[in-house]
């Protein structure tokens, strides 16, 4: 392993540094300058504003709680989608007969986004987390099934053959070569559904809930507490970021086989 | 096994007036036009042809893996149709699978075929061992180069046990150096563990250095042109007064067949 830092990356550093530095004091000399003061926090506050929202509640609950409210429902629809989304993706790539009948339909729902269904969810489900869970799960589980799908059509025909010749019986072919073959092209479609389960989470809160990121930036607005809003926007930014990067460490680690090194 | 290795004449494999044709852009394209072959127990015979004249799909036929137009195919004088365990392969493309490690490749064989788990990794090491892949267990197909790819196939083959190995140019995508390491090995790996080899090349040294018998094919659409025997002594030199003979008959022969094709 070396730690050592080549004169490109320290160069890359700084001038990363640099450019986060000039936003924040451009942000704070507009505050002062201009009206734009008047209504929004300055960075200084938004600090202070973290750190009261770690400890006196938001609403109902804490700054960490709506996260935790936010991550829960994620998790739900994402788990939903992604289990079923994979199910439906390898039966319409790896069987001619699922295709035929599944793909027509799906084709139809697909270009729908997730966000055009919060009426009708409402209308079904009512307002509260069972329609905030499929809303979420219509934006990955199109995702999913299109990523695996193609990945378990695009299954190397030969090494079918090869495992055959050496053996292998005909009903273990799905699991012993179809489904390794398709890990790739899972992690891509979890990757993909999970960004989008992030955002759908956050417009359904918007519209249908009492709590969570969306809620939070949401009624900032409404209640004209702006620093409410900076401080959703960020924790939403914040929790992007570390799943897209536990998502592509996982990735790294079952994926291995295909990177060289 | 030990019964199996004794004698040494019995035909393994036999080929009876066999036929291929592929239908391509709806018309019938025949590739192999009338194949007879005998091969005997432990021979290591050479298939020596032209690119494109249906070398591949002969040995997919062996194996199983392609149906027969015409004709038959005898293993062990059984008739075969399918997949069969006394055949193994290795592939003119490697065909690992590229999310098994070397040894998930080399016991993939034995594994499906029900072998306990001590068992199957005791012969899979075995044959690791004897490719030279030693240290290499725990390495995925892509962080090997192409050489160590082509003997974890070969090691692949091998641990499945079967009697009759098929090795489809396996060093076709090799440069020199390698393959002509790659050539010793293999002999050095036959001349141990015996087994039936039917070796595919288009290379005339590498037919000439590993061949019990050479069978050179016609082009396309392929048949038996002409077959030799060769008894030099192994290992062989590649610059004795015979080698050196006889490559130069053959590689007029295949001059021959080449300005016939056209
Ligand atoms: N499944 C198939 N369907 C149609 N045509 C095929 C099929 N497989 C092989 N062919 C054709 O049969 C011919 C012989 O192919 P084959 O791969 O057996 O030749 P080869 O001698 O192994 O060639 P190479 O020297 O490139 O390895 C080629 O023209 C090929 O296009
Ligand atoms: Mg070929």
């Amino acid at each position: 392993m070396k730690f050592k830092l080549s004169g490109k990356s320290i160069q890359a550093v700084v001038l990363g540094t640099l450019g986060i530095l000039s936003f924040f004091i451009i942000w704070q000399l507009t505050c002062i300058f201009t009206k734009f003061g008047t209504i929004f926090p300055t960075p200084p506050e938004v600090a202070a504003g973290m750190i009261r929202g770690f400890i006196e509640p938001i609403g109902s609950v804490t700054l960490l709680g709506h996260i935790g409210i936010s991550l829960g429902r994620v998790l739900v629809g994402y788990t939903l989608s992604s289990v079923l989304g994979t199910l439906v993706g390898l039966l319409m790539g790896a069987s001619r007969l699922g295709k035929a009948i599944l793909y027509p339909i799906f084709n139809i729902i697909k270009p729908i986004p997730g966000i055009a269904w919060i009426p009708i969810a409402i209308m079904w489900l009512g307002i509260g987390n069972a329609t905030i869970y499929f809303i979420i799960f219509v934006g990955g589980f199109s995702q999913m099934v299109m990523n695996v799908m193609s990945g378990a059509s695009n299954v190397d025909q030969e090494l079918v053959g090869v495992a055959r010749v050496l053996g292998l019986k005909k009903n273990h072919v799905f699991l012993t070569i179809i489904l390794p073959s398709c890990v790739p092209y899972i992690f891509t479609g979890l990757q993909v559904s999970l960004s989008t389960s992030w955002m759908a989470v956050l417009a359904a809160e918007m519209i249908t809930a009492t709590s969570g990121c969306g809620w939070l930036i949401l009624a900032g607005m409404q209640s004209g507490i702006m620093l409410n809003n900076v401080l959703g926007m960020i924790a939403i930014g914040f929790i992007g970021l570390v799943l897209a990067t536990l998502m592509r460490m996982l990735e790294r680690r079952l994926c291995s086989w295909k990177e060289r090194n | 096994m030990e019964g199996k290795k004794l004698n040494g004449n019995e035909s393994v494999v036999r080929l009876e007036n066999l036929k291929k044709s592929f239908e391509i852009n709806g018309e019938d394209v025949q590739i192999i036009n009338g194949i007879n072959l005998d091969i005997k127990k432990n021979e290591f015979i050479v298939l020596f042809g032209a690119g494109q004249c249906g070398k591949t799909t002969l040995l997919k036929m062996i194996a199983g893996l392609e149906d027969i137009t015409d004709g038959n195919i005898y293993i062990n004088d059984k008739k075969s149709s399918g997949f069969n365990e006394d055949v193994g392969m290795v592939y003119q493309t490697t065909a690992l699978f590229p999310w098994l490690s070397v040894m998930g490749n080399v016991e993939f064989g034995p594994k499906h075929r029900g072998a306990a788990k001590s068992e199957r990794r005791k012969k899979a090491q075995y044959y690791i061992d004897l490719v030279g892949l030693s240290g290499f267990e725990k390495h995925f197909p892509v962080q090997l180069s192409g050489g160590m790819q082509q003997r974890v196939g070969i090691a692949r083959a091998y641990a499945n046990d079967p009697e009759i190995i098929l090795m489809d140019e396996p060093f076709g995508h090799l440069d020199a150096q390698t393959r002509y390491l790659m050539e010793e090995d293999v002999e050095k790996i036959w001349a141990r563990e015996k087994r039936t080899v039917i070796f595919v090349t288009n290379n005339i040294e590498e037919a000439l250095y590993l061949a019990d018998r050479i069978i050179i094919l016609t082009e396309c659409p392929a048949t038996v042109m002409k077959e030799y025997v060769i008894d030099l002594p192994r290992p062989r030199s590649m610059v004795s007064e015979e080698f050196l003979r006889l490559r130069e008959e053959i590689s007029r022969l295949a001059d021959a067949r080449e300005s016939e094709a056209g």
